[in-house]
């Protein structure tokens, strides 16, 4: 067999953290590669510099026969290597075939788009793979799936010989996932390779050929589907010190403080919730599931749409600056997007929550900021220079600790952490996981969303799973297993 | 080492301050123009470019664009905001003859005619380039359409003009005692302008009101999780431009002691974006300190005094060398940390591409 792509000895490294160590990626003509790995893995970073998006601080690129150290986007597409990302990048207010031909548009005499031959073309190309979308249409009116094809076809027009799917599944249904698989096979035996990113072994293992895990931006292992298990894979790609250490402990709980009765809101319905002193309670469900906005209703961050919400005998309905008022904080998920405010220092991140609830004094006293701040970045072991550094030099764990402590610091006594260990290193996760012990310790209820099973097993008093916006089920620590978890949020199992 | 870690600081400062290399880079070309002249440099010149209406009416209504490009928006009505105040506040003048009515109606109005740009944008959700474009219609053209019809005993002036009235009696004193007036050598009007940044420095580094400021120009999202209200926010930038615009309002009475609807305060808000621009205030919002405007207004100032004192030069090519002004400082601090990048680059593929021979 051919062997097409060679990544060998890449290195990235973003502002003094280091997303890639020395990695290899092997791809062979006419497979279909699964790239595996957790969330902060390294895959994404390694796709991009594939793709010249981003530049690798050290390493090589063997293409084709030919080798690429810095390539730009450009070169590579010219290479023939196609990138279909998760968000996709289609234009939404062009039709399917404007779509395909963007910037390589047929032309008739001056230059005039020869749209009759581009349907033409269209048409055949969408027969060959047995596509069913008309060319017509706008890509607006399209499904998700569709759009994904549409990708698909767009970087199979431009004759490219590898193509990269980022999670191409996430947002399809079962029988999306099936036509996507026929489609990827009919290519894979006309010599087309493909790079497929997902976590989910059962899909992996229906359709790859051979498998790549990374860890923590490291090379793990690599080899063929057929000698390996799902098993096997998965403790590649989280690690024996992972799954090992356990560091739950039962603790003697509280009284019961907040309650979620029948609440409705965006994308869930009826959902009924109790919350003792001291408890951490995980939810956990799909894209999609529920689960994240359950959260946000919880902060006032979406507005409810039935039933209530009740902290100590006082229902609950207003602004986020309400919510905090009533002694809950979120720590929103995707870090970069909802959290970080790059152009303010760290100890002005730290203190920006707090603020709202002090207003009645409006002028700042640093000297005592700082002395907070110093209490906490002890307690909470950031590791940070000067607290008048910008919040982007630290690492993501620490960024991510100093947002911990930007809510504590506001006196919640109600934690909501939606996704808190996405995107830190492993360390940073044992210690986020840690804190989030010692703050149940001292009599905070910790709600935290999470996609990572052993994340629920390490910490969880209880999880609650979502699925289609409704409660699935709700497991006791005992219970809570990656199989049991898995059935419920894929409805195929249901408590009730 | 040594010399790496000098540049370093000098990349460093250049970086922070970069506006108050440009005002002295400025300040020393037109030491020579003025030399070339035949004449020396001299304090009276300072002075001059310190009282200039440039620095300190643009300059006062540019702490009022900073705090509003600070959260991300823009506000095109300054301008037209200044001339509308400065009719009200005269007119209330000539009615009253008090000067703490002419204060209160300068300032109550600057408020009102913000708060209404500030409800387009923050409450109504218009673009606050259309919204403020509009507005800067709206203001001028009424000052125009009242000034024509008013009585001149009034507004004080002939039908093109609002003019405080010389019979009043606290006229000498608004006019020459303060508008002209000196203390030190320093004018008093350049002293209100001086402790308006002082001020507004204060109120963005040290309260919990203006950090929130850069917070929501730097990342909205993550500001409105944070607690923040951040349509109050949007709004009040607004409303304490409009109440800066009063301020400068009473200066330019005081200074000038008129105001042409037609003509004045044309193109005020591009001078004081340019004002801010010089003075190192990120235009995409979150960055930038407001000290920076005192030297970009001088900065900006002092270009036109070079303007005018080459003999050669006529006025109408003074736009043509402030454009030129702010093209080059605003590409230095853009183009160079994209030259940086492709040198960086450039360096790691030779680096890659000798490893890959020796391989």
């Amino acid at each position: 067999m051919k062997r097409i792509l060679e990544m060998s000895h890449i290195s990235k490294a973003f502002g003094g953290v280091k997303v890639l160590t020395d990695v290899h990626l092997e791809v062979n003509e006419g497979e279909v590669h699964a790239l595996l790995g957790e969330n902060g893995a390294g895959k994404s970073t390694l796709m991009n510099i594939l793709s010249g998006v981003l530049q690798a601080d050290s390493g090589k690129i063997t293409f084709l026969g030919k080798d690429y150290y810095t390539p730009t986007i450009n070169q590579m597409e010219e290479a023939g290597i196609a990138f279909v990302h998760q968000e996709l990048n289609v234009i939404n207010d062009l039709s399917v075939v404007d779509n395909i031909f963007l910037t390589r548009e047929l032309t008739r005499k001056f230059g005039l788009i020869d749209q009759k031959k581009q349907t033409q073309k269209t048409k055949e190309l969408f027969e060959s793979l047995g596509v069913e979308i008309d060319p017509g249409a706008m890509v607006r009116t399209l499904k998700t799936s569709e759009k994904q094809l549409l990708e698909i076809c767009k970087a199979l027009y431009t004759d490219a010989k590898l193509i990269i799917l980022d999670e191409p599944t996430t947002s399809l249904s079962n029988e999306e996932i099936d036509h996507l698989f026929g489609i990827l096979s009919k290519l894979r035996e006309q010599g087309k390779s493909f790079i497929f990113i997902s976590h989910k072994m059962p899909e992996i293992f229906a359709i790859a050929d051979r498998y790549t895990v990374f860890r923590n931006g490291h090379f793990i292992s690599s080899g063929d589907i057929k000698d390996t298990t799902p098993r096997d894979i998965t403790s590649d790609m989280v690690g024996k010190t992972f799954v090992d250490v356990d560091m739950y402990e039962q603790r003697e709980l509280g009284e019961e403080v907040l309650t979620l009765d029948n609440l409705s809101g965006r994308g869930f319905n009826n959902v009924d919730l109790s919350f003792r002193k001291g408890e951490i309670v995980a939810f956990t469900g799909l894209a999609g599931s529920g689960a994240s906005e359950v959260m946000q209703t919880m902060f006032g961050a979406l507005p409810i749409e039935g039933g209530s919400i009740t902290y100590k005998g006082k229902k609950l309905d207003g602004s986020i600056a309400y919510f905090m008022k009533n002694k809950i904080g979120m720590l929103p998920t995707n870090r970069k997007e909802n959290s970080v405010i790059k152009d303010l220092t760290i100890l002005e991140n730290f203190y920006i929550a707090e603020h709202v609830l002090s207003l009645r004094k409006p002028v700042i006293s640093k000297a005592a900021e700082e002395a907070k701040y110093q209490e906490q970045k002890e307690k909470l072991r950031i590791k940070a220079a000067s607290s008048a550094d910008a919040i982007t030099s630290l690492s993501g764990g620490n960024q991510q600790k100093v947002f911990l402590a930007k809510w504590l610091n506001t006196g919640a006594e109600v934690l909501l952490f939606n996704n808190p260990t996405r995107g830190v290193d492993v360390g940073a996760k044992a210690e986020i996981y840690k804190l989030i012990l010692e703050f149940a310790r001292s009599g905070k209820t910790v709600i935290f969303n999470t996609l990572e099973i052993p994340e629920v097993q390490k910490i969880a008093d209880r999880c609650v799973v979502f699925y289609a916006g409704q409660v699935a089920a709700i497991l006791d620590h005992k219970d809570v297993s990656e199989r049991t978890v898995m059935n419920y949020s894929t409805g195929i199992q249901s408590q009730r | 080492m040594d010399k790496k870690q000098l540049t370093k600081q000098v990349g460093a400062f250049w970086a922070h301050y970069s506006y108050i290399v440009v005002m002295f880079v400025v300040m020393i070309v037109y030491a020579i123009t003025i030399s070339a002249n035949g004449s020396s440099f001299r304090w009276s010149h300072i002075t001059a470019i310190l009282s200039s209406q440039n620095t300190c009416i643009i300059g006062t209504m540019a702490i009022g664009m900073a705090l509003v490009v600070l959260t991300g928006q823009i506000d095109l009505s300054i301008g037209s905001s200044l001339v509308f105040t400065t009719s009200a506040c005269i007119v209330v003048f000539n009615i009253t003859n008090s000067i703490l009515a002419m204060i209160a109606a300068a300032l109550v109005v600057g408020a009102i005619l913000g708060f209404i740009n500030g409800a387009l944008v923050g409450l109504a959700k218009m673009p606050p380039f259309i919204a403020t474009m509009g507005t800067m219609l709206i203001y001028r053209s009424l000052s125009l359409s009242v000034v024509r019809s008013m009585d001149t005993a009034i507004s004080g002036s002939t039908s093109s003009q609002f003019a405080m009235l010389r019979a009043n009696s606290k006229y000498d004193f608004l006019r020459f005692t303060f508008g002209t007036g000196k203390i030190l050598s320093i004018p008093y009007i350049t002293l209100v302008f001086l402790l308006m940044v002082g001020l507004f420095i204060f109120v963005t580094k040290m309260t919990k009101y203006g950090k929130s400021i850069y917070a929501v120009g730097s990342n909205e999202k993550a500001a409105h999780l944070s607690g923040i209200n951040t349509t109050f926010i949007k709004v009040s930038v607004y409303v304490v431009t409009g109440l800066l615009v009063g301020v400068a309002s009473v200066l330019q009475a005081c200074k000038l002691g008129n105001v042409t609807p037609a003509s004045s305060g044309k193109s005020y808000e591009m001078y004081a974006i340019a004002a801010i621009v010089l003075g190192g205030i990120s235009m995409a919002g979150g960055k930038g300190n407001l000290l920076g405007i005192i030297f970009g207004a001088l900065s900006y100032t002092t270009v036109n005094f070079i303007i005018v004192s080459i003999p050669s030069l006529t006025v109408d090519i003074q736009d043509t060398f402030q454009g030129l002004v702010l093209i080059i400082v605003i590409l230095i601090q853009t183009v160079s940390p994209v030259i940086k990048e492709k040198a960086h680059i450039a360096r790691r593929r030779r680096q890659a591409e000798a490893e890959g021979k020796q391989n």
